[in-house]
């Protein structure tokens, strides 16, 4: 798994060098968000690592070399926590830095949920990609992205109809502090001997 | 041992199949996988390395069905060369090096930066810019860095030009001169087969036409020049596949079924191959 990482993080470094300057740039901006942009961003970048090893027909020689089905699943699972985990961290620091200079309104607080919308997203879209391809796969990242930016508006408007002092009520605010990380987990669980199925049948198909 | 096993194998692939292929590479020999483009070699090669599945029939390789846990293992002794690079093209031959370390147990960074050196190949410029033959190039020192028993190669010397084929051919032939060594090498350049190995398959619409040693495949067959009606005097099945113009015919023949009075040439691989397709499409 370790070699499948280091040939990712190569392709994407070279590739990739104005795209991660952007994430960095989004990442540490102090404004939520520019944060979550950035995190859904990364959790994208296992996509484009896969749609350069579907142009080189890459999959064709790695399915001949000494790679299991799990290092192939998991080495994608593992760049996309290491990519949202690294946009987390960098959006953390730097707002960290940020802060014992000049007054914001920026809190690390909601950072955990962030990140685990990132793994989240992932864990939902990672078997797609596998099963049907980057190429198809984009398209049900895409519808994913709409659900979650409707829903996320209708969220936000229900907890503004709600909290009419202008507080969050506390059972969301614990939903989205605990639900929302559990919900990550018990997904990744699930997605990862899918995605893993997934590759076998599309690999031997 | 024989290197790789082939027994009974089928595969269905929409209008395409490979039908009940079996083949037999023995350890320390090469063999020619011929057949025109769409012939089956790819699958082939493909069901070896269990990248695709049988429906039917069983494959060994270096003694071990590939269908076992224990071919994970065995795929460490095999140098894997396709008819691309495959490498994502951003790469270069340094980065290469250093994924194919954490992939195979027994790689070789001396070795490996000996065949870049010997190859001319720079370490630090993307795929991207190497021309095809560089290309190639690459996936063979990548193939040999591992010290493999078996190399598999799909095409691995088309669309080069005659210069590099016969470097990549010289080197081959190094590689086996240790007697454990043995290679598949699959082509439709026959005059490469030719040069190479010494068993020769011929693969055709996915049925497995014959797998004889080089010598005795020229032994079995000849080519006679005669006139047409000579031609249709010889013992049925002994003519397999004929050309004929206003001159004459040209056939290929079974010599042990034409009469010695008749003349009859030793014919190449080519010959062997074409005439047996032009055979087929008549009947």
């Amino acid at each position: 798994m370790k070699a499948l990482l280091k040939k990712d993080i190569f392709v994407l470094l070279r590739q990739m060098r104005i795209f991660l300057l952007m994430i960095a740039i989004f990442a540490v901006i102090p404004q939520g968000n520019m944060t979550v942009f950035a995190i859904v961003y990364c959790g994208m970048l296992p996509y484009t690592a896969m749609a350069y090893d579907e142009r080189s027909k890459w999959d064709d020689l790695a399915a001949m070399m000494p790679y299991t089905a799990s290092d192939v699943v998991m080495s994608k699972y593992v760049l996309g926590w290491l990519t949202v985990g690294c946009a987390t961290v960098l959006s953390a620091l730097s707002n960290f830095l940020l802060g014992l200079f000049v007054t914001t309104d920026f809190s690390l607080a909601p950072l955990l949920p962030y990140m685990c919308i990132g793994f989240l997203m992932l864990a939902i879209t990672m078997p797609l990609m596998f099963r049907f391809g980057v190429e198809k796969g984009r398209m049900f990242f895409s519808l994913l992205m709409v659900v979650v930016a409707v829903g996320g508006a209708g969220l936000v408007a229900g907890l503004m109809d709600s909290g009419k002092s202008g507080a969050i009520p506390k059972t969301v605010l614990a939903f989205i502090q605990l639900g929302i990380p559990l919900l990550s987990a018990a997904l990744t669980a699930a997605s990862i001997p899918l995605s893993m199925a997934m590759y076998k049948k599309r690999k031997y198909a | 041992m024989d290197a790789i096993e082939i027994k009974n194998v089928g595969k269905r692939l929409g209008d395409f199949a490979i039908q009940d292929l079996s083949l037999a590479l023995p350890q320390g020999s090469i063999c020619g996988l011929v057949g025109e483009n769409g012939a089956g070699k790819t699958t082939a090669i493909r069901l070896i390395m269990d990248a695709l599945r049988p429906d039917s029939g069983e494959i060994r390789v270096l003694g071990v069905d590939n269908r076992s846990p224990e071919f994970q293992r065995v795929k460490e002794d095999v140098g894997i060369v396709l008819d691309e690079s495959h490498f994502p093209e951003t790469l270069n031959a340094r980065q290469v090096g250093l994924i194919m370390a954490d992939t195979y147990q027994r790689w070789d960074a001396a070795a490996y930066d000996g065949f870049l050196k010997r190859f001319g190949l720079p370490l630090k410029k993307a795929f991207k810019d190497y021309s095809r033959g560089m290309t190639m190039k690459l996936a063979i020192a990548v193939a040999l860095s591992h010290s493999p028993k078996l190399l598999i190669l799909d095409e691995a010397t088309s669309g080069l030009d005659p210069i590099v084929r016969d470097e990549i051919l010289e080197i081959f032939s190094e590689f086996t001169r240790d007697e454990t060594h043995s290679i598949l090498i699959s082509s439709h350049i026959v005059s490469d087969l030719e040069k190479l190995c010494d068993y020769i398959a011929f693969l055709h619409r996915g049925r497995l036409r014959f797998c004889m040693e080089k010598d005795a495949l020229r032994d079995e067959y000849g080519i006679v020049a005669c006139s047409k009606s000579r031609l249709s005097e010889l013992p049925e099945g002994a003519v397999l596949g004929a050309e004929e113009s206003p001159y004459g015919a040209r056939a290929l023949v079974k010599r042990s079924l034409v009469p010695a009075s008749l003349p009859v040439e030793r014919p190449s691989l080519e010959d062997i191959i074409l005439f047996l397709v032009k055979g087929e499409k008549r009947a």
